[in-house]
Formats: structure tokens, sequence, C-alpha cells
């Protein structure tokens, strides 16, 4: 069972960040509405497929949801299933791609898509390093849990590569505000 | 290369906390494995190819034998969170022949000198691919595969020729 968790963000303070080659201060950036998505490589599939953020998403109208961690409880009881289940409706609102991003392995996501039934409908993307969570100030210290840094509970709208709607779960144990009835409802 | 030098036949096992199916379930190895014959096998990651279609079955279809040669326990352990552990022990099919133990935090592996950093494909230091034989906490037999991609060394039926 998680436990409520604080977001300490003073221990990533003095982290920093080695993106494409470059030093960048912890801080760099947190995603907001409005933003461009960064020109980042993830990880699709366990043929290990490096996929860009940009070229993912450009010229699309698509949901990103994020996990604090495959097979995990509130993840898996809920909040997967969720996207699961509603993925025909959320087609017919105009949404062309689902993805779910957690900091997990593309091996353990590919298997927990499996377990899901998550196939041909939300795509798994693999934020192996952190770094996607970290830039946008979305990212969960759960070492004491989990053994390391995990993506907050999130959902986003992202159209044509920009942010259009960006929602924060406050207790990142819950599926609430980023379900996808939640989303719908917005769309 | 790892901080500790690997684990050998004559130490004792560490005195490290795992983790049995979820985070508020913490299990001690050494009294674990206090007073038994244990296998314990080292993977570098739950569901990746290797371990989840050889290395493991291996054990799970050997359980009889080691059973045969008095092991009373088989335990995996990976640096994987116990909900991702559970999950493939799920998936394995593993059930009471073989338990999975979660090394959250590589604490287990960094103890043994068995840590190996795989950042870069699984995105964290993980356990080197390896199996051992303990008998009441002491290590008798320790074989470390030298290319953690394969299992060669470090297979049930290699372990079953040295109990």
């Amino acid at each position: 069972m998680m436990h409520r968790l604080g977001f300490c963000a003073g221990q990533l303070g003095s982290l920093r960040l080695r993106l494409a080659g470059q030093l960048l201060p912890a801080r760099a950036m947190s995603l907001k509405v409005g933003d461009k998505l960064p020109a980042m490589e993830l990880v699709e599939g366990p043929e290990m497929k490096k996929v860009n953020l940009q070229e993912l998403f450009a010229g699309q109208r698509s949901i990103l949801f994020g996990v604090p961690g495959a097979f995990t409880p509130t993840c898996s009881r809920v909040h997967l299933p969720s996207y699961v289940r509603d993925y025909d409706k959320l087609k017919a609102k105009g949404i062309s791609q689902v993805f779910c991003l957690a900091v997990n392995d593309p091996f353990v996501m590919q298997a927990w898509s499996d377990a899901n039934g998550a196939e041909g409908k939300v795509r798994m993307l693999s934020d192996t390093q952190a770094i996607f969570v970290e830039a946008a100030g979305l990212s969960l210290d759960l070492s004491h849990l989990l053994g390391g840094l995990r993506a907050k509970r999130f959902v986003m709208v992202i159209e044509d590569g920009v942010v259009k709607q960006l929602d924060v779960e406050p207790d990142p144990t819950k599926a609430t505000c980023t379900l996808a009835d939640e989303v719908l409802q917005s769309l | 290369t790892a901080m500790t030098s690997q684990v050998k036949p004559g130490d004792r096992l560490p005195q490290v906390t795992l983790f049995d199916g979820a985070p508020n379930k913490p299990v001690r190895i050494d009294e674990l494995c206090a007073g038994k014959s244990v296998v314990i096998v080292g993977v570098p990651g739950a569901f990746t190819p290797t371990c989840h279609s050889s290395h493991l079955p291996g054990f799970v279809a050997d359980f009889d034998k080691l059973k045969a040669k008095g092991v009373n326990l088989v335990i995996c352990v990976a640096v994987n969170d116990p909900f991702v552990m559970a999950a493939w022990a799920g998936a394995l099919g593993s059930g009471d022949k073989v338990l999975m133990l979660a090394d959250s935090r590589a604490e287990f592996a960094k103890a043994l000198g068995m840590d190996i950093d795989l950042t870069a494909v699984l995105g964290s230091v993980r356990c080197r691919r390896f199996s051992m034989h303990v008998v009441d906490n002491v290590v008798k037999s320790v074989n470390a595969e030298e290319d953690s991609s394969k299992v060669d060394a470090s297979s049930s039926c290699r372990l079953l020729t040295k109990i």
C-alpha cells in the first residue's frame, strides 16, 4: 500500500541533468499549458525503438498520461484501465493517439500493456532515465518505496506538439482528475 | 565495476532487507535463509528476454530436482520494485516454487559485489546474472555469468551439479 507522499523540491535542486550532451540545471523548465513538448528521445517497446517527442505528437490531437509505476496498485487497477476502456470514446472526440508514460524499462512496460489488454489502444513510453519527467517538473522521488525517481500521476492533452491541458493528481496514490472520463468531459 | 568485491564461497550473506510483493513487506535475507539450504538467483531485470524465457523457467522446472538435493528455498532477486516482481512471479507461474524478492534500491546486489550499471538500457544499476547456493547463510558456491545477457554458468542445471 503506497503511503501519502510529500513533494520534496529541495532534494532535486542540486541535481544536474545531462541532456543531449549539454548540462542543464534541474529546474530547466516546468512544462505548462501553451508550451511545446521538448525534442527529447524516449523509448517505445522491447525492440527499444527511439521516439522523438516532437515528432510523435506533431500534427495530432493526443493524450499523454503519466503513472508512478507499471504494476503498482492504483496505476493497474484504475488508471490504465480507464484509458483502455474509454479509448473509443476518446477517438470519437478527436483524439488520434493515447500514450502512457512511466519511469519503467520497456520490458516492464510491454508486460504491463499485455496484462491490461492495452495493445492497439494505449501506447507505452518508457522515460527510462526520467529525463522527461525531470525536465517537465513532473518527477516524484519514490526511492523509499519503489527504488528511484518516478513520474507524477498526470494527464496532458497535446495538439500539434503543444500542451493544451495539463492535470496533475495532487495525491499520486489516487486517480481522480487524471482518469479518462474526467478528460473526456473537458474535450 | 562493483565497489564491493564479488561474493565468494565461505562468505556470509549480508544483512540486507528485500521486499516481498509490496514496499511494506520487508524481509531480511539473512533471517529468511538462517538454518536452510537456499538457492539464490540474481537477474538483471524482471520481464527482460533472457531472464523471462530462459533463466527463471529453468529454476521453476528444476525445482523438484533441487528439493531432492536438500534445497529448502529458491529465491530470485532483481533490482525492480516489489509490485513488478510480484507481477513477474504471476506471469512466470513460479508460484510456490521460486520466491521473488525485490532489491528495490540495489542494496543486495551492491553488498554482493554483483551490481552492474545498466542505466542506458534499463534506467538504473541492476544485478548481474548469477546463481548461488547458500547453507545456513554461508555461501557454498557462486556462479556468475561474465556476460549477463547469457545463461550458461548461472543456469539451474549447472548449479545442480554443484550441490
